[in-house]
This record gives C-alpha cells, sequence and structure tokens, in this order.
C-alpha cells in the first residue's frame, strides 16, 4: 500500500490540453473518488496514474517514487475497467491468477491466492467458468478478484459499476466499499455518478473541463460547496439555484430576485449590497409554511413513498422540495415554502464562488 | 522554485520510444521488407522495362493487341455484370433458411473452393468440338454436329465468359448474402405491413440497402477479373491464332512464349490509365467504412 | 400447404435444381473421364461403358510419362502450400498487432499499401516478378514461388485480420499491460487466442491460394522434380494427343485436398473472409 501524489499533471493531445495541471494527494489507504461530468478529465488523469496515458507535464508519485517514466506493468497497480475487460478466451481461474502467472509466481502461490481472493469475492463456485458464462455482476467481481489478486499499492477503478442494472449498482457499491474496509488499499475510483461518489468516497475530488472545483469528504462538499458547479453537482435532486441581488442594511440581509421577491438569508454573509449572487437552497431544507418564506404555486407532486417530491413555480423560477412528512399538496394551489436559514448557500454570480462563510 | 524544477523534470524526454513502439516497429518489419522487395522492386523494374518507346510501335502495329483490347472490354463487360447480377439474384435464394439450401450451398462453394485447372481443363475437353460430351450429346439427338465451341473467337470468347463466371459465382454470392443478411429485418416486416409485393421489396427495400455494396463488387471484381489468366489460358490458350488473348495472356505470351519481355510488360502498363482510377476508386471505398 | 405456397416451393426447387446442375457439369464430367477407360477417352459418353478405377492406379504408380514424379509433385504442393500458409500467418499477425494493437506510427500507411496491393491483379506482375526473382537467384527454387504467393496472400491477410483486430477491446490490452504483460506476451497470450477463429480463416485461403496457383508456378520452376502438381497437370496440354482420362484422374486426386479443407473450416472461412472481402 502506498500514497499517491498528483502534482501539477497536465494531459495535452498535440496543441489541446485536456487537463490544466492538477494536485491531488491521496494518504495511503484512503478511497478517493474523482467525480465529474464526462469529458472532464477524470479518466485521462486515471490513465495517467496508471500509466496508460503519457504524462504531458507535471508529476505522478506512487509512494516515494516517481513514475512518469515507468511503464504500467512496473507500477504496481491494478485496475478495474468499466467494460471490465476480462480475458474472454481464460477461465475465471485463469483470469485472476494471469499478473501472478506473468511475474513468475509459482503455482502454488498462484493457487492460493486467486482461492482467497474467490473467498472474499465469493467465486469459488465459478472458477472454471468462462466469462461469457457469467452475469454482469459475476463479471465484475472477477475483475475485482483479478486486481486483489496481485495485492497492490493502490486500486485504479474506471467507472467499474456504469454497466450494471440500477439494483445491482447499488448491492456493488456496498461491496466494494466493504472491500476497501477490509483491505485498506489506497484506491482511486472514477465515476460520473455523484451518489456512488458520496456513498463512497472517503473524499471526493470534483472535477470540470480539466480542472479540480473541489476536494473534500462527501458531507464537506454537501455542506459547503466552494463553487456554484460543486453545489449544482452534488445532492439530488439538484440544488435550487435562484438569481437574484444581494441587500443588506444595518439590520439584516437578503436577496432580492429579479421578480421582486425577497428570499431571507442569515448574517453570515460576505459580500456586498447591490452584488449579483445567485441564491442556494436544496430541496431537503425547504419546509411548507402557511405565511413565511418563498410564495410558490405547487406544480408537479410526485410521492415516492418516503418522501414527496414536489415542483414548483416561483415566479418564473422553478423550485423543487423534499418533504418527508405527508403534506396535502393541491396541484395549482398556492403555498410558501420556507428555507433552513443555516442551510442557505450565496454564491457570487460572476465568478461563482461561495460567499456565505 | 523546487516544485518548477520538479515540472519539468516530469516533461516527458523527447525522441525516447516506449516499449511499445519498439515492438510495434519490430513486428511491422517483416511486411515491409516483404512489401519493398516483392511489390515496390518488381512494380518498379516494371514500369522502368515499360519505358522503351518501341515497344509501343510494336504493340500499336501489331493487329494482335488492338484485337485484345476489344476482347478485354468485351470479356469484363459481359463477364462481371453478368456474374454479379446472378450472385445478387442467388443471394436471394440462398437467404433462405431451409435445410435443402443449406445442403445445396456446401455444394454450391465447390467451384471457388477447388483449383481452377483441372475444373477448367474439364470445361475444355467437354467442348471440344469433335471428341467432347456436349457435342456428342447434340449429335446424338439431332444427328448433326455441334458448334465449334473454342475454335471460333466469339464462343470462345463466350466459353471463357461462361467458365470464369462459373468459378468466381459461389464467392460473390456469399458477399452478396452477406450484405442481405446485415439488411435490418424489420424493414422486411414494416414494408409487409405496409402490402409491399415481393417485387416491390425488392426494389423498395433489398436494392437500395445493396447498391452500395454491388458498386463495390462491380469495381472489385473488374479489377480482379482483369487478371483472369487461368480461364482464358487453360481453356482456349488464347487462340485460335491469338483471336481470344486478353491483357492478363498477352503479356505472358509477348514476354515468353515470344521473349519480348519489354512488349509483354508495355502491355500491362497500357492499361494503367484504366486501372489506376479504378485502384484508387476502389482503395477510397474499402477505406471508408473504417474506423480510424 | 395452401396453393401460393406450393408454387412457392417449387419455384425455389426448380432453381435449386438448376444451380445444383450447373455446379456439378464440369465436375461430374471430370469424374466421369476420370473413371473411363482409355478405349472410351473419345467416345463423349454420359457415362463409360465400363467404369474403371485403372486411371487412378496409373496415377498412383506413376505409371505414364507424364506422372513420372507425381508423388513428388504432389509434396511439392503441399510443401508450398504449407509453408504460404505458415509465412503469411506470421506476417500477417505480426503486422496487424502493429498497427491495430500497438497502433504504431506509420500504421496506416503500411495497412493502406497492403490494401493496394491487393488490387493489383497477380498476372500484371507476373513478368517484373520474374526478372526480379531472377535478380534474387530463387528461379527454379520453390522458395520464389513461395515468396511470391506469401506476396500475394498477406494484402488480404493483413485486411481482413486488421478488421477483426479493430473489433477487440483495447481495454484488454490495457489490462494486460497493467497485470505485467510485456508487448511480446500480449501478442502471444491475448492476441493470437482471440484471434484464432480469423488466423484460421486466412490460413486457410493462403493454403488454398497457394496450392491453386497455376500462373505463377508455371513460370517459376521448371525441373520436373520441382514443379507442383499444377504445372504438371498443364503440361499435359503441350501435346495432342494427351492421355485426358488420365489427366483427369490426377485432377480429381489434386483437387480432393482443398475441397477437404475447405470443408473442414468452412465455418471460418464462410464468416471470416466475405465480412472482410468488401466493406460497403
Amino acid at each position: 500500500m502506498a500514497s499517491v501524489s498528483v502534482e501539477a499533471v497536465r494531459k495535452r493531445y498535440g496543441a489541446l490540453e485536456v487537463v490544466h495541471g492538477i494536485d491531488i494527494a491521496i494518504p495511503d489507504g484512503e478511497f478517493v473518488v474523482l467525480v465529474g461530468p464526462s469529458g472532464c478529465g477524470k479518466s485521462t488523469l486515471l490513465r495517467m496514474i496508471a500509466g496508460l496515458e503519457e504524462i504531458s507535464g507535471g508529476i505522478v508519485r506512487i509512494g516515494e517514487r516517481v513514475v512518469n517514466e515507468i511503464p504500467s506493468k512496473d507500477r504496481d497497480i491494478a485496475m478495474v475497467f468499466q467494460n471490465y475487460a476480462l480475458y474472454p478466451h481464460m477461465t475465471v481461474r485463469e483470469n485472476m491468477g494471469f499478473s501472478l502467472k506473468l511475474r513468475k509466481a509459482d503455482r502454488d502461490t498462484i493457487g492460493e491466492r486467486v482461492k482467497r481472493a474467490s473467498e472474499i469475492l465469493g467465486l469459488d463456485a465459478l472458477l472454471d467458468r468462462y466469462p461469457k458464462q457469467l452475469s454482469g455482476g459475476q463479471r465484475q467481481r472477477v475483475a475485482m478478484g483479478r486486481a486483489i489478486v496481485r495485492n497492490p499499492q493502490v486500486f485504479l477503478f474506471d467507472e467499474p459499476l456504469s454497466n450494471l442494472d440500477a439494483k445491482l449498482r447499488v448491492q456493488m457499491r456496498t461491496e466494494i466499499k466493504a472491500l476497501h474496509q477490509q483491505l485498506k488499499t489506497t484506491s482511486i475510483y472514477v465515476t460520473h455518478d455523484q451518489i456512488e461518489a458520496m456513498t463512497m468516497a472517503d473524499r471526493i475530488v470534483v472535477m470540470h473541463d480539466g480542472i479540480v472545483e473541489q476536494i473534500g469528504t462527501p458531507l464537506e462538499l454537501y455542506d459547503r460547496p466552494a463553487n456554484l458547479f460543486v453545489a449544482g453537482f452534488i445532492g439530488s435532486p439538484a440544488i435550487n439555484l435562484i438569481r437574484g441581488t444581494l441587500r443588506r442594511d444595518a439590520a439584516r440581509s437578503w436577496v432580492s430576485t429579479d421578480a421582486g421577491i425577497d428570499l431571507p438569508l442569515n448574517g453570515n454573509i460576505i459580500g456586498q449590497d447591490g452584488q449579483a449572487v445567485v441564491y442556494g437552497i436544496r430541496p431537503e431544507h425547504l419546509s411548507p409554511s402557511d405565511s413565511q418564506g418563498l410564495p410558490v404555486t405547487v406544480g408537479v407532486v410526485e410521492p415516492t413513498g418516503a418522501s414527496t417530491f414536489v415542483y414548483a413555480d416561483l415566479s418564473g423560477a422553478q423550485i423543487c422540495g423534499v418533504f418527508s412528512e405527508r403534506h396535502g399538496f393541491n396541484p395549482g394551489g398556492k403555498m410558501h415554502l420556507m428555507p433552513q436559514l443555516d442551510r442557505v448557500h450565496l454564491f457570487d454570480s460572476a465568478t461563482g464562488r461561495r460567499l456565505s462563510a | 522554485m523546487v516544485a518548477v524544477i520538479d515540472v519539468q523534470a516530469g516533461e516527458k524526454a523527447p525522441g525516447r520510444l516506449s516499449q511499445e513502439a519498439i515492438w510495434g516497429l519490430i513486428f511491422l518489419v517483416p511486411y515491409i521488407v516483404l512489401f519493398l522487395t516483392l511489390v515496390i522492386y518488381p512494380v518498379g523494374y516494371g514500369l522502368i522495362l515499360g519505358t522503351n518507346p518501341k515497344s509501343y510501335v510494336r504493340l500499336w502495329t501489331d493487329p494482335v493487341f488492338t484485337r485484345t483490347i476489344v476482347n478485354t472490354v468485351v470479356f469484363l463487360g459481359v463477364a462481371v455484370n453478368i456474374k454479379l447480377f446472378l450472385a445478387l439474384l442467388l443471394s436471394g435464394f440462398f437467404v433462405h433458411e431451409k435445410r435443402w439450401i443449406r445442403w445445396l450451398s456446401v455444394i454450391f462453394i465447390l467451384p471457388w473452393a477447388i483449383p481452377s485447372i483441372p475444373t477448367i481443363l474439364s470445361f475444355r475437353w467437354m467442348l471440344n468440338a469433335e471428341w467432347g460430351m456436349l457435342n456428342s450429346l447434340i449429335f446424338r439427338l439431332t444427328l448433326e454436329d455441334g458448334p465449334n465451341w473454342l475454335l471460333d473467337r466469339w464462343s470462345g470468347l463466350g466459353m471463357i465468359s461462361l467458365v470464369h463466371i462459373w468459378k468466381y459465382l459461389p464467392f460473390w454470392t456469399l458477399i452478396m448474402l452477406a450484405g442481405r443478411l446485415a439488411i435490418p429485418k424489420d424493414l422486411y416486416e414494416s414494408a409487409d405491413v405496409d402490402g409491399a409485393s415481393p417485387l416491390q421489396k425488392f426494389f423498395y427495400v433489398t436494392f437500395p440497402s445493396m447498391r452500395n455494396l454491388y458498386i463495390t463488387c462491380t469495381l472489385l471484381s473488374t479489377i480482379m477479373s482483369l487478371g483472369d489468366f487461368n480461364s482464358i489460358y487453360l481453356l482456349t490458350g488464347g487462340g485460335p491464332a491469338d483471336s481470344t488473348q486478353t491483357l492478363a495472356t498477352l503479356g505472358i505470351r509477348y514476354a515468353f512464349g515470344m521473349s519480348e519481355v519489354e512488349v509483354g510488360v508495355t502491355t500491362v502498363v497500357v492499361a494503367l490509365p484504366v486501372m489506376l482510377p479504378l485502384l484508387v476508386l476502389m482503395l477510397r471505398r474499402m477505406r471508408k467504412g473504417e474506423q480510424p | 400447404m395452401s396453393l401460393r405456397k406450393v408454387l412457392v416451393e417449387a419455384r425455389l426447387m426448380l432453381l435449386g435444381v438448376i444451380i445444383f446442375v450447373w455446379t456439378l457439369i464440369p465436375i461430374y464430367h471430370l469424374f466421369v473421364m476420370s473413371i473411363t477407360p482409355r478405349v472410351e477417352t473419345f467416345a463423349g459418353a454420359l457415362w463409360p461403358s465400363r467404369p474403371t478405377l485403372e486411371n487412378y492406379e496409373t496415377v498412383v504408380k506413376q505409371g505414364h510419362y507424364y506422372l513420372e514424379h507425381f508423388w513428388q509433385q504432389l509434396w511439392n504442393s503441399a510443401f508450398v502450400a504449407v509453408m504460404v500458409c505458415v509465412i503469411t500467418l506470421v506476417i500477417a499477425s505480426t503486422a496487424t498487432f502493429a498497427i491495430s494493437r500497438l497502433r504504431v506510427r506509420g500504421g496506416r500507411l503500411v495497412s493502406n499499401m497492403a490494401l493496394a496491393t491487393y488490387l493489383i491483379p497477380p498476372a500484371f506482375l507476373a513478368i517484373p516478378m520474374y526478372k526480379v526473382m531472377g535478380v534474387y537467384g530463387l528461379l527454379n527454387t520453390q522458395w520464389s514461388l513461395i515468396l511470391t504467393m506469401v506476396t500475394f496472400a498477406s494484402p488480404y491477410a493483413i485486411w481482413v485480420l486488421k478488421q477483426y483486430a479493430d473489433k477487440l477491446p483495447y481495454e484488454l490490452d490495457e489490462a494486460a499491460r497493467i497485470d505485467g504483460a510485456s508487448p511480446l506476451q500480449i501478442f502471444r497470450l491475448i492476441y493470437l487466442p482471440l484471434m484464432a477463429p480469423s488466423l484460421v480463416a486466412i490460413g486457410t485461403y493462403a493454403l488454398l491460394l497457394a496450392w491453386n496457383e497455376y500462373l505463377y508456378a508455371f513460370l517459376l520452376l521448371s525441373a520436373d522434380k520441382d514443379i507442383t502438381l499444377a504445372v504438371a497437370l498443364g503440361h499435359f496440354l503441350t501435346t495432342d494427343d494427351a492421355p485426358f482420362n488420365v489427366l483427369m484422374a490426377t485432377g480429381a486426386v489434386y483437387a480432393l485436398p482443398p475441397a477437404a479443407i475447405y470443408y473442414v473450416f468452412r465455418r471460418y472461412m464462410v464468416s471470416g473472409l466475405t465480412a472482410g472481402a468488401v466493406k460497403s
């Protein structure tokens, strides 16, 4: 096991730069998730760490070693691919033992390590099958098995769950996390799915357009998004963002929307009167109220059982609320939604930066 | 300061090849060597042999040459088009999923799978005017002598085309069959729903989907048939009196039959203005469907 | 069954009979002639009055002037075909691995060159190839024929193999690299096994191409002990009073191995070769 550090790493294809100097320090044993929309450079970064892409600039270290010029096979890493990349002509046993065979491990060692990995993953009964005889979830597990047999310093995961159906994805998510808690191997996991990131990560790296937007624990990102992009990316349903102007007087601060509605704020605000801002409040931090808060017209109501989603109109802006209590919502009816003031996020409209302390 | 130095150390040193690049070059060497020694060299050699102006004069004044050009054009025009049209039709027969048709397709491939020599020589004997099975049969049925199949220019060329079609029809039928099988079934189903007759289905579904393939096949088959040496040499030997030569056999006749090597090569060089555009067109078409 | 269905079926049957007869006529004729006794050679009968195996006996016992070296020539054909098959497979599999999997610089150029070569009719290159083989001092050796046939077989082999190689997921190579495989190991342990079906198709193609070749065999080889069976068959044509029945028996023996090989590997051939032959 080892730490991984990425220092000012860049990736260029000819004149086009797709990764613009990224710094991430990953301590030994941590589970880090790189998340972001497609094209943000997260997979490219992972592949540079894996040695599958050349590093155009900067340094990647695994442990104390700079690995820029070291071929993949000597980096002591294991990788799980999106389409599993199982060798179709080998049995599960041969797939899992392949790396050890290449390293000229003796037969007994290979047998024993494969056996141990297959026990951990519950693959014992499938060892003599070929990949095409396995279900998607089983293939996924073999891909993991192939990685853990090696006992590498770092695990790399490239969207490993995106080919599975929704139910299996949730299950494998838990399994991978449990596996990490058992093995404690440093892991870097790439996904575009923020729920996967939130549920699995020790720390999340949010990437966008080849740069890092924010690094933090899942709850840090949720509670204190550093900018508009992170606020919009983390959380489901997505945060409500309303444009307006910051107003302050001696007594209080509030945001006045273009439609002339006043949105309440508490005191911990950086920013000046008259500044153009974006007011953010997560759907789960709104509560129904008789007369206080945002005056809205109820649109669509979606009960899911555990909670109820309400989509409402605030003078032209769409607002979503999530409530665990079962109120009687009338589509077309008027009501008020009161934000929890300590959960309001305020961002500068021009830079997207966070304004609330 | 330290960071700056580190960043520069991280830049990829130019001019260094990765292990993959080195092995890639090593793996390409066998074919490149083969290509240089046995494609580029002979092609270049041939082009140089074909630069003597006297050879062109010799060809131009040889009546056999002009006749050969006509023969070649007729042979290509007749054989290629009939062959491909039949292949298109027969692919519609073999597309039926019946056990006996599958068995028949196994037999149908035979002409392509087995060597030309025995089968073409078999044709040759069968078509022999005096002793051949065909004329014996005609004599027995009509009490008249059959035609001299191979001893006349036009019927000779006809028989050459027949043999060529017999030999290569299976291959092109397979290609067309593959093309047909690639047409999505729901196109036919929706045509059925729309009440299309079989003929309408052919014209509105099959043919539009196959048109591109058909054109590619025509180009490719023209180029390949231009080089068909066996069907002519083994059936008529270019005779009688050099009246059924084509470009593929004429060059060999000059070079090895009459020891006029330069003239032989020149017959091929003369075909280049027609060949090269075909070749370029074909290259483009074959490249097009490919992923980069 | 409705009347319409019967009619459709009957039409298919009729077409089937025509195809059957058309395909088998020369093959039937070949067979009939090969079992026709010498005295009936010129009778032109649909079936000999006294079918005989004496022609095959003549062939096997090398009992005719033209067949003095029959077994040697059969061996020559086999040797040339097998060598062409092996060398073509080596050249085409290494080249496509470099182009498609290692993505070597200039790979596209090489595959274009190969494709262009595929489009040169072999008969058009006969004279310069003969001259060049003379320059290399290979004339009248079987290696001249072997190398020539490899030259004509490998472009198509590369074209077809490349199409299949491009379809293998690239992640397999990446997974193998991370697992610790060198390019050579990826070639041996991943690429070759996964390409096996198309390698069988291409190998069969090269084998048959070489076994069936007449023109180049006839140009490049001359000694009776060096020539292939194809050339020996052609020699029958040099005289007018050739023993045609013996020739046909020899031809049948010569045609049998490729037919057998084709049927054994048909499964691979049909899909493997038609897929690569033409792209539209």
